[in-house]
């Protein structure tokens, strides 16, 4: 949904983690906190802070108390916390964002699901990477089905159906080519496995990932076109929802809900919540990470 | 668990007494803290802690650690116990006097992890005791401090059959207590239990240590024990549980100690329990932090 600049983040870094951090961030952050989702915890507070530095300079706000203002009381609020929002999620798309996202679906879901259809004579696993943007949570994810390609899914089919709002971000997504900075939580093992150097510094996803994923243009706020995505086994919607209003969110979440299957999981980026916008969703703590679940027929929980 | 096994429990756990290395400040303290009186105590619990001098120099140190929030490092016990408050110098001195209750020598957890989950589910109980408004904070961090107890027995006294059990816990990714079941025919539930009927602990504090697995058991206590139910799990999935991927989804809400903890406290009802999670992990930050001061020179 959001197109992702991958430049290397610059550090900024006008506060350091270890000094004390001026009380209206935490006023800044309950806002940021309330109207999409994510949560910048106590620690965090300082990446915050320089979110609303790199802010404060073009709007010449000098103090983080005129800052709030321009977020909460000034005419172009709502674009500021946008702007706001854009700095603080800026540099968090790489490949292999979140490794307990990926533990939970390996050594929970995965398991799972493969014992739940196990009577099904045709086997196959359906993930949908909601506002993919530019294809790194789809590879990521499209690789690590393959690791257990040989166990959990052997002769499965499998199918990651990757999309977003953005023309270019599905074009650069289908490319699969990333430097440096998206591969940067790569483990050597998975760049030598599936990707092939471009030149010095790029490396492009190998044909059988590739072969795993479609890419499409799809406006999630379509919903007559929301209603085609049916049969989905896991969703993932990281760091996008945040940008809508709760009606446009709990809209989406209800198609989210209706188009996986029962007994599927729904996930959302690590430090984002769905708050209290949908109450089908059951919530389930794996470790290290939190997803929704739809409870499956028969578990007396729906 | 049949009564051959409860006898031999309660065998061994007797010999518990003979070991060495009970701080002597530890059985008038849990004493004090079993009772519910509030007289003023100051002067006797700044008798208690300058008995010992490690204890003594591990509560000042706990005591200016940045999580109790004490502008200034504490120069005196006496000032640590006034600066913090009476309460919350009992259970420092109780955390302090547990990480020399039992020798280390016959681990089959990791020390540090074990006390980083005992000291993180401490924390995450005072917090959502907090949460929930319960006048007793200091109490839920007891109990969360004490709750896994049975497995410094289960190291003692049974630890061949207890090390195959975290061995098969770990292999598998199962629950440690559901492994213990499995190999030894019992868990550290039963084991804590008979230790903490031994150290005549408060009656509450016992059900919680021999019920937190299995809250529709508890007799005295429903409320605290599945407070600390769901705080060991919330530790178990944010990074402090027993140094091991646990392969399974928790799901708090449907949990039968979430619907007994709403019978008594309808805050929880409009919980954000996502907001919650998130604000427990900078709570947890500290606990490694915390750990090394308590425990850092009797476990290295």
């Amino acid at each position: 949904m959001t197109i992702v600049t991958q430049s290397v983040a610059a550090p900024l870094a006008p506060i350091k983690s270890s000094e004390p951090v001026d009380p209206v961030y935490r006023q800044i952050r309950d806002l940021v906190y309330q109207v999409s989702g994510i949560y910048k915890a106590e620690d965090k507070l300082y990446l915050l802070a320089d979110g609303c530095a790199r802010r404060m300079k073009p709007l010449g706000a000098c103090t983080p108390r005129e800052y709030w203002d321009h977020l909460t009381a000034q005419p172009n609020r709502e674009a500021e916390l946008r702007n706001l929002l854009n700095e603080i999620t800026t540099g968090e798309t790489c490949l292999f964002r979140s490794q307990p996202q990926l533990d939970a679906l390996r050594k929970v879901i995965l398991p799972e699901i493969a014992a739940e259809k196990t009577k099904q004579i045709t086997k196959r696993l359906r993930i949908w990477s909601a506002g993919c943007s530019t294809g790194e949570e789809s590879y990521t994810l499209a690789m690590n089905l393959l690791e257990e390609g040989e166990s959990l899914l052997k002769g499965w089919t499998v199918e990651i159906v990757a999309t977003d709002l953005n023309d270019r971000s599905v074009e650069t997504a289908k490319a699969g080519i990333y430097g440096d900075y998206a591969l940067r939580s790569t483990s050597d093992y998975f760049k030598r496995k599936y990707f092939t150097p471009v030149d010095e510094k790029k490396f492009q996803v190998r044909p059988e990932v590739k072969k795993l994923v479609t890419f499409n243009r799809l406006n999630l706020q379509d919903n007559s076109k929301m209603l085609f995505m049916k049969g989905m086994d896991i969703i993932f919607c990281c760091n996008v929802l945040i940008y809508f209003d709760g009606d446009s969110k709990s809209k989406v979440i209800k198609h989210f809900f209706a188009n996986l299957n029962f007994g599927g999981y729904f996930f959302l980026g690590t430090s984002e919540s769905l708050m209290k916008l949908n109450d089908q969703f059951h919530l389930v703590h794996f470790p290290g990470t939190i997803g929704y679940w739809k409870p499956s027929l028969g578990s007396g929980k729906l | 668990m049949t009564a051959t096994i409860a006898a031999t429990i309660r065998e061994r756990v007797q010999h518990i007494e003979t070991m060495p290395a009970i701080p002597a400040v530890f059985m008038p303290l849990l004493k004090m803290l079993g009772s519910s009186t509030e007289e003023v105590r100051v002067d006797e619990v700044v008798r208690l802690v300058s008995y010992d001098n490690t204890i003594a120099a591990q509560c000042l140190r706990v005591a200016s650690s940045p999580l109790y929030g004490l502008a200034e490092s504490p120069r005196s016990i006496k000032a640590a116990v006034i600066g913090l408050g009476l309460r919350r110098v009992e259970t420092i001195l109780l955390t302090c006097c547990l990480g020399q209750a039992f020798p280390t020598k016959k681990w089959g957890l990791d020390p540090l992890v074990f006390w980083k989950h005992s000291l993180g589910c401490a924390m995450v109980c005072r917090k959502f005791s907090e949460k929930l408004g319960a006048d007793d904070g200091e109490k839920a961090y007891m109990a969360g401090l004490l709750h896994d107890i049975g497995f410094m027995v289960n190291c003692q006294v049974f630890s061949n059959e207890f090390f195959r059990a975290v061995e098969r816990a770990r292999g598998q990714g199962i629950p440690l207590y559901e492994a213990e079941q499995s190999t030894m025919g019992f868990t550290h539930c039963e084991t804590g239990g008979a230790l903490a009927e031994k150290w005549k602990l408060a009656d509450d504090v016992v059900d919680v240590i021999a019920c937190h697995h299995a809250v529709e058991q508890s007799q005295t206590a429903p409320g605290l024990v599945s407070l600390v139910h769901l705080a060991d799990l919330l530790c178990r999935v944010r990074g402090l549980g027993y140094g091991y991927y646990e392969r399974q989804k928790v799901d708090l809400i449907s949990d039968s100690a979430w619907a007994i903890l709403l019978q008594q406290h309808q805050e929880l009802e409009g919980m954000d329990l996502v907001r919650f999670t998130f604000e427990l992990d900078e709570a947890v930050e500290e606990i490694p932090g915390l750990v090394a001061a308590v425990f850092g020179s009797a476990s290295a």
